[in-house]
């Protein structure tokens, strides 16, 4: 029966390889949950470091250009 | 995939020498009395993979994983103590040793030993007596947690739970920075200065360029570039203090303005916390019972991990069935919990509305930071600042207090929206009038007008672009989080579908022709979410659940032992072998013979380790197995060696020699007895003694009386020669052998003179069926057909024998 049944770590190997498909999310927040993921580093803390870094990044972008 | 050769364990436990188990990759069963030392190779071999025991934590400091209690107290201190595993792979050979400190390290650090460990982790290698209801019995959450674990789905939980996590967590933050309300503020300071509002750029540039008519500049803005050259072109020097006024005093009024927006959001949270938290405290039973409920999961604790090993109730000492009195507490424990999540909700609550309060503190205490507030003129302003954030304090120390203590009503407890409103309206009308002093300069105004409105306009973008980012962040995790539930009852299902047939399968091979079928391993959901796993099963055609209302402990071992085995099956890539350790005490005859058949036929492929202290079920599987290459094995202990293996009759009798050589009468008639019986059984054996066929569930001690009748019987009819020498009778008549308990439970006290006479006795019939020269008992098989005489291996002994 052990062929048919995925193990946990399948599961999220799966999950982590169809992620960029899943309709209506944001590409840069995906990409760098894939990006710890494959450190090893997904943890709670570094996500949200990471979502805040995101921020903070797209926020100077769009200023940069605003400001032209 | 890893087989076992051989295993040696010192000075673990129960074991002081050097104990050696060959299993030559086959499947191996052992047979020891209680006290023998059987657990404590269960014992070894856990430590080994796991670096811990388990059922050992609860009886010493916890720090140490059961392995203060690990070492064998009678080894010396600057001895090791050590489990060696040989493997079929040479590669995977490791030595772990513990010294007296307790430090302990393996002699193998290949990558390939280090994977073989991890991967033990998960994988299902020992199953315990104490252990086998554990999962049957257990809580719909606990079943899950232990499924997920037992699959590697703990990880999945895990992720699970954080992409939840982050979906909540920005779905609050955004909540509590109330962007909608900054945008509003941004708008109408804009509107103040341009006279409209300016949600785009074209806006913004039409705005401006009326605004800078009066002026005359010939220059049409077409950016926001144009913007700062028109500042830049229109800015005087001597204004900067005045403008520094003006900023300031509108710095002031957006961050009242922002508390104002919020307050309302402040109080209607506030009164919804008090509603419930009055709630909570109108039932003092719930607040009883939250604190009942720790001490029920201690308890909980303690029947789990063998603290209380009897069948009895450790508060009020009645007896109780320990598999009833968990299941009792398993209930009422997740009764409980549903209050223990009323009250998670409730601090949810109170977190949430903490954020917001912080969050409008956090913007009063950047405002008071403004170098104006130590400038004279502004010291009431900044008192009446610092009054507001009192009043955001005082819903902070509300907030943390216990169920316990009397919460302040709404109403006596509020920002002042009357004076706040008033404070904001006066910033803003003062830095009105500072703008109007300078009326008559329309550079000034315009200057003024047009750099509020272009700062405004800034901020204006800025908050919606955060507001932009966080909700798509938000909206990716709660998509993130929607296709993984999927992904992940998807697996489950297919899991659960496959295991519940797996386990159906072993069960019913256990319980034929029974009415107990279409055993299930349903899960659980609460509004949308796995939450548990039950148990369900057709009873009479009818389906039921959970599990222990109609089910006897004994088939409740059936399903403890049908999951372990489908888990097996399922998950042990790594290792092929596991370890049963006494799991089938509760068994009657028909559930032992079916275990052991199940064993035999669909685990072929695996190396068991069988480990029983029954010697009926031990002849039982034997019987089953030896065929089937397993190897038998029996365990004995001495003091100076602690637990050993049974060589077989010479050990017995080397052991007993030594006891009269040193006057030890510990144990000494068991030790003849059993000695006794070995020979008489294999006698009985080679003469052909039938020995009469009994349902032996009583117990194993009335073999050697039975051998000896056997024995006698066969002499009356075959040789009258041998049965006078023999005199039988004289050996029956011994204490040991007349009832039935006697060496067992050690209950008559001979003196060693008496043993002494008794060992001799039974040394001189051996003598009569052994010969010593040839190593060979008289047998059927050396009968000599034509002097009718049975004889040994080499005609020493020889005597008249009809056939």
């Amino acid at each position: 029966m052990s062929e048919e049944i995925k193990s946990g770590k399948e599961v999220i190997d799966e999950f982590f390889s169809e992620i960029l498909n899943v309709e209506g999310v944001d590409q840069k927040t995906v990409e760098k949950l894939v990006e710890l993921y494959g450190e090893n580093k997904l943890t709670d803390r570094n996500i949200q470091n990471a979502l805040e870094e995101l921020k903070q990044a797209e926020l100077e972008t769009k200023k940069s250009k605003s400001d032209g | 995939m890893a087989k076992i050769k051989s295993i040696n364990i010192s000075g673990i436990r129960g074991v002081k020498n050097l104990l050696t188990l060959d299993f030559d990759k086959k499947s191996v069963l052992v047979y020891g009395d209680n006290g023998t030392g059987k657990s404590s190779i269960t014992d070894a071999l856990e430590w080994f993979y796991t670096d811990g025991i388990q059922h050992l934590i609860s009886e010493e400091i916890g720090y140490t994983k059961g392995k203060g209690a690990l070492r064998n107290i009678f080894i010396a201190k600057d001895k090791k103590s050590f489990v060696e595993i040989e493997y079929t792979d040479g590669k995977l050979n490791s030595k772990k040793t513990i010294n007296d400190s307790l430090y302990s390290n393996h002699s193998n650090n290949s990558s390939e030993f280090n994977e073989l460990l991890t991967r033990s982790q998960s994988e299902n290698l020992i199953l315990r007596y104490n252990e086998l209801i554990n999962f049957i019995i257990a809580k719909k959450k606990e079943k899950l947690d232990k499924l997920q674990d037992i699959i590697g789905f703990g990880e999945v939980a895990n992720l699970r739970s954080m992409l939840q996590k982050n979906a909540n967590r920005l779905a609050r933050n955004i909540k509590s920075a109330n962007y909608d309300n900054q945008k509003s503020i941004q708008q109408s300071k804009i509107f103040q200065n341009l006279g409209q509002n300016a949600f785009t750029d074209e806006q913004l540039f039409e705005g401006a360029n009326e605004l800078i008519k009066p002026l005359d500049l010939s220059f049409e803005i077409k950016s926001r570039k144009d913007i700062n050259n028109v500042l830049k072109k229109i800015e005087t020097k001597e204004d900067t203090v005045l403008l520094e006024k003006i900023n300031f005093l509108t710095k002031v009024w957006e961050a009242l303005a922002e508390i104002d927006g919020n307050a309302d959001n402040i109080h209607k949270d506030y009164k919804t916390y008090h509603a419930a938290f009055e709630e909570f405290q109108k039932n003092p039973e719930k607040i009883k019972n939250l604190q009942l409920l720790n001490l029920l999961k201690e308890g909980q604790s303690i029947l789990k991990n063998d603290v209380i090993q009897d069948d009895y109730c450790p508060l009020c000492q009645q007896e109780m069935s320990k598999v009833q009195l968990i299941q009792e507490l398993n209930t009422r424990i997740e009764e409980l919990e549903q209050l223990a999540e009323e009250k998670t909700l409730l601090d949810e609550q109170a977190e949430g509305l903490k954020q917001l309060i912080r969050l409008n503190i956090i913007t009063l205490d950047s405002l008071l930071k403004e170098k104006l507030f130590k400038k004279d003129g502004y010291e009431k302003l900044k008192r009446e600042v610092e009054g507001i954030k009192k009043s955001l304090n005082t819903f902070l120390e509300e907030l943390k207090k216990d169920l316990s203590a009397t919460l302040t009503k709404p109403g006596q407890i509020e920002i002042n929206k009357k004076e706040l409103l008033a404070l904001t309206e006066q910033a803003r009308h003062n830095a009105k009038t500072l703008k109007e002093t300078k009326s008559s300069n329309v550079k000034f105004r315009v200057y003024t007008r047009l750099f509020q409105a272009a700062t405004a306009y800034k901020d204006y973008l800025r908050i919606e672009k955060e507001q932009g980012i966080l909700t798509n962040q938000q909206i990716t995790f709660e998509l993130l989080y929607t296709d993984f539930i999927r992904r992940q009852e998807q697996a489950l299902n297919t899991f659960l579908t496959r295991f519940s047939q797996e386990i159906n399968d072993y069960y019913t091979i256990m319980n034929p022709n029974e009415k107990v079928e279409d055993i299930k391993l349903i899960p659980i959901k609460k509004d949308g979410d796995l939450v548990g796993i039950t148990i369900e099963y057709s009873f009479f055609d009818e389906t039921k659940t959970p599990p222990i209302a109609y089910l006897s402990e004994s088939h409740i071992n059936c399903l403890g032992l049908s999951f372990f085995l489908a888990s097996v099956k399922a998950f042990n890539k790594q290792n092929e072998f596991f370890v049963l350790d006494d799991v089938i005490s509760s068994f009657d005859r028909s559930h032992r013979y079916r275990f052991a058949q199940l064993l035999a036929d669909k685990f072929s492929d695996y190396q068991v380790l069988l480990l029983t202290h029954e010697k009926e079920f031990f002849e039982l599987v034997s019987s089953e197995v030896k065929n089937k290459g397993w190897l038998l094995k029996n365990l004995s202990w001495t003091k100076e060696k602690g637990t050993g293996i049974e060589r077989g009759l010479a050990d017995i009798k080397e052991r007993v020699t030594k006891k009269f050589v040193d006057r030890n009468i510990d144990g000494l008639g068991n030790d003849i007895r059993v000695y006794t019986e070995k020979v008489m059984k294999r006698v009985a054996f080679e003469i052909e003694a039938k020995v009469a066929y009994r349902n032996n569930d009583i117990n194993e001690k009335r073999m050697a009386p039975e051998l000896l009748d056997a024995v006698q019987s066969k002499l009356s009819k075959s040789s009258k020669e041998l049965k006078t020498r023999a005199d039988i009778p004289k050996i029956q008549r011994m204490p040991m052998f007349v009832g039935n308990t006697t060496s067992h439970d050690n209950k008559f006290q001979e003196s060693i003179e008496d043993l002494d006479a008794m060992w001799e006795d039974i040394k001189k019939l051996v003598n009569h069926f052994y010969c010593s020269d040839c190593d060979k008992f008289l047998s059927i098989k050396f009968y000599d057909r034509v002097d009718k005489k049975i004889r040994c291996g080499c005609g020493k002994l020889k005597y008249e024998w009809k056939n």
